[in-house]
């Protein structure tokens, strides 16, 4: 597995942000849904080396990212998305992919083809001179997309991804996204359930920093059939209803 | 709650090569290309005129002096260090203001290395500038064609000091990354400045010596750079502190746990460590410093060979006969030389002691003109005499006229004396002579206030004993004056006259 979580927490103050979580997850794309503060990012940003856990084990790429080589290992082979990404107004998209390609350690011989295929896959090759400041929102987005393909990744952390995207280039994401997970394990973190239900071969649901549901997408779907969960699309029901089951839970334990 | 995707862990791949070094260069040529640092560089250029070119063009045309304003109490530092501070602390702060922090956490380059790229490029932006403002006013200077050696040492005290400010700016931003870290650097940078002048004024020793805006210690002397080199002693310990300020705000950044594994940072604490010593035996060393009249000696440091005088061929005009002789660095005062000495020279030329020929001598201890030796010679520190003709800078300026009337006096006054406080009887003869020489009593009190060093003498007005004396002097007819003159002068110079004695 590239991913190994047990029992993983982490707290902020009081707040557990993320509270005793296990996944597991190999190659392919997984999907992290829950609402606003669920604790998603969290476990990205400690997934992504970023935080690391109070309590917990978790073996990423079949490594204890707590020892500072095999997070080195880590690192390397790692492929970012934070939710809040800010940008170099002064650079290029080409080069602020390629800064972050040679932060990552790549060979330098190998950089400018790297760049120049990571910047055309998220299809930003016209762009790929373009200053960051001159840039759409969605398009600083695919070149933040960019930067944490540029290393092929074998783990793909991305938070948020399609924000900003319109729908044309949502779908061409998606198609990267399948193309990635050929590769790679790819962990999504979204509120779109739609892109969860388009790509994601494995699908976490996350409430106040606990996992309330871990499956398929069709097994989420299933969840939301014959409740009255609200949604426009059958896995939006399986959706509404598992997190309304775990609320109603909460306030019972409560 | 437990769950797996079902696809194996695939192999992983072959090992990158590494090649930090390369890699560390395109980092570098990248944040080169797209640093913001030129941005504030026009500014800098238009205080840089202002400040530390424009007031250094009105002084007298040797280099120790067109750049003691600006060199020496470091103006060029000043008008440097705060934006470089400034915009350092805003570079430095990028990845904070950006969102960028987590990403570039997440890097397998410790973030010290991504740090080191950006401040390095920031560091050469300030100090190429640095240079090239410098070079330019240097190259000015050049054209216009002033004398003497341009000050490289204090050159390299301006290039180090703003890369050290380049440096704390940097430092500053990467740990506090928000909007207010660049304002408060430059303030910063700009107390700091405005403290190190400050105390730089009034400590000519001490530990005070090292601060870099501090003119006290070498630039003490007009002919530096002209009869000897400019002293490297303080200079070289200044670097030394500035480099070692450098080195513990770049440590600094290696310090926290984020910023890179055990030996990175334990690298990083040997860094700041020696960085704190070098500040530390910098300032040791300044306060072993002796001030000589050629500028500030430390012991620890000095090198002999910087004590020797710099070859040159002097340039020599007549003066009622007499030949004068200049070092070629004051080839254009030679004419207002020969010109201001040609009076006194014929008063005395048939006199006992009367000097066979002049001859510049650096200013060093004297300060004033002298006749020794045997045939006698006189000696004219023209560096140390107050106001060569023309403007002297910052608002003063002396005619010919002036500088002619103290050349005269110090020539007279040293004629009548051998050494020690003037006696009564030496002061009549000078005031009779100066008289004959075209310089009325009533001007000469003021007159010797200007000319000779030290305290101004006592007497305010020409009035007393002794301009009683010179009156009666110059009372006689001029054949007798000079009769008295050749029979007494040996005996006025040597003290043994007394005012009672003269005619």
């Amino acid at each position: 597995m590239n991913v190994e979580l047990t029992d993983l927490t982490r707290r902020f103050g009081r707040t557990r942000a993320v509270d005793g979580v296990s996944l597991q997850a190999g190659p392919g794309v997984f999907g992290l849904l829950g609402p606003n503060g669920a604790g998603k990012t969290s476990l990205l940003r400690m997934m992504a080396t970023v935080l690391r856990p109070n309590s917990g084990r978790m073996r990423l790429l079949g490594r204890d990212p707590g020892d500072y080589a095999p997070r080195r290992e880590i690192r390397r082979r790692l492929g970012y998305l934070p939710q809040n990404l800010g940008y170099y107004p002064g650079f290029t998209v080409a080069e602020f992919v390629e800064y972050f390609a040679l932060l990552k350690d790549m060979p330098p011989g190998q950089v400018p083809r790297a760049v120049a295929a990571a910047i055309e896959s998220v299809g930003l090759g016209d762009n790929a001179r373009a200053k960051l400041r001159t840039l759409s929102g969605g398009m600083l987005r695919r070149a933040g997309i960019a930067q944490a393909i540029v290393n092929s990744p074998e783990l793909l952390l991305l938070d948020e991804p399609t924000a900003g995207l319109d729908p044309e280039q949502r779908v061409a994401f998606r198609a990267l996204l399948r193309d990635l997970s050929q590769r790679a394990t790819v962990v999504v973190s979204t509120h779109l359930v739609e892109d969860v239900g388009a790509v994601c071969t494995a699908v976490a649901l996350m409430n106040s920093g606990k996992i309330v549901f871990n499956g398929t997408p069709a097994e989420l779907t299933a969840r939301g059939e014959g409740s009255d969960a609200v949604g426009d699309a059958p896995l939006e029901r399986g959706y509404g209803a598992v997190l309304a089951a775990a609320r109603s839970l909460t306030q019972v334990r409560s | 709650m437990t769950a797996a995707t079902a696809a194996p862990v695939r192999p992983a791949p072959v090992r990158w090569v590494r090649s930090a070094p390369l890699s560390f260069l395109l980092l570098l040529r990248m944040e080169l290309r797209r640093n913001p640092m030129p941005l504030i560089l026009p500014l800098i250029a238009v205080l840089f005129w202002f400040d530390a070119y424009r007031p250094s063009t009105a002084t007298q045309p040797f280099w120790m002096m067109r750049t003691f304003w600006n060199m020496g109490q470091g103006h060029t530092i000043i008008d440097f260090g705060p934006f470089v501070a400034g915009m350092a602390a805003w570079i430095g702060s990028r990845d904070g203001r950006r969102g960028i922090a987590d990403l570039a956490s997440t890097m397998v380059r410790p973030r010290w290395t991504a740090h080191l790229a950006t401040w390095a490029a920031t560091a050469i932006w300030a100090a190429a500038a640095y240079l090239v403002l410098v070079g330019v006013m240097f190259g000015v200077y050049a054209f216009q064609g002033v004398h003497g050696q341009p000050p490289w040492w204090w050159v390299a005290v301006g290039v180090m000091a703003v890369t050290a400010f380049s440096a704390a700016g940097f430092a500053a931003g990467v740990l506090w990354p928000n909007r207010f870290a660049a304002p408060l650097a430059a303030f910063g940078g700009f107390l700091a400045m405005m403290l190190s002048s400050q105390t730089g004024f009034r400590s000519h020793a001490g530990w005070a010596l090292i601060l870099p805006t501090n003119s006290n210690g070498n630039y003490n002397q007009q002919d530096t750079g002209i009869f000897y080199p400019y002293l490297p002693d303080l200079p070289i310990a200044r670097i030394i502190f500035l480099a070692g300020i450098l080195a513990v705000f770049l440590g600094v950044l290696g310090l926290p746990v984020h910023a890179g594994g055990r030996r990175l940072r334990a690298a990083a604490t040997l860094i700041t460590v020696v960085g704190l010593a070098a500040v530390s035996t910098a300032v040791g060393l300044v306060r072993t410093a002796q001030l000589s009249p050629r500028g500030t000696v430390i012991a620890a440091l000095h090198d002999a060979a910087s004590d020797r005088p710099i070859a040159y061929t002097p340039v020599c005009g007549l003066s009622a006969q007499t030949p004068v002789c200049l070092n070629p660095a004051y080839g254009s005062y030679l004419s207002d030389v020969t010109a201001a000495l040609t009076p006194v020279l014929a008063e005395v030329a048939d006199l006992p002691g009367a000097p066979v020929r002049g001859t510049q001598i650096a200013d060093d201890a004297v300060g004033t003109l002298t006749i020794s030796g045997s045939p006698p010679v006189l000696a004219m520190p023209l560096g140390a005499i107050p106001y060569l003709p023309g403007s002297t800078g910052f608002g003063y300026s002396t005619t010919e006229k002036q500088f002619a009337d103290i050349l005269r006096e110090q020539f007279l006054h040293a004629f009548v004396t051998s050494a020690g406080p003037q006696t009564p009887a030496q002061q009549a003869v000078e005031a009779a002579l100066l008289q004959r020489a075209g310089i009325p009593f009533a001007d000469q009190p003021k007159l010797e206030a200007i000319a000779e060093p030290g305290p101004a003498p006592e007497k305010a007005t020409a009035t007393g004993p002794v301009y009683d004396a010179a009156q009666r002097l110059l009372a006689l007819p001029p054949t007798a004056q000079q009769a008295w003159l050749t029979a007494h002068v040996a005996d006025v110079r040597s003290g043994v006259i007394t005012l009672a004695q003269m005619p």
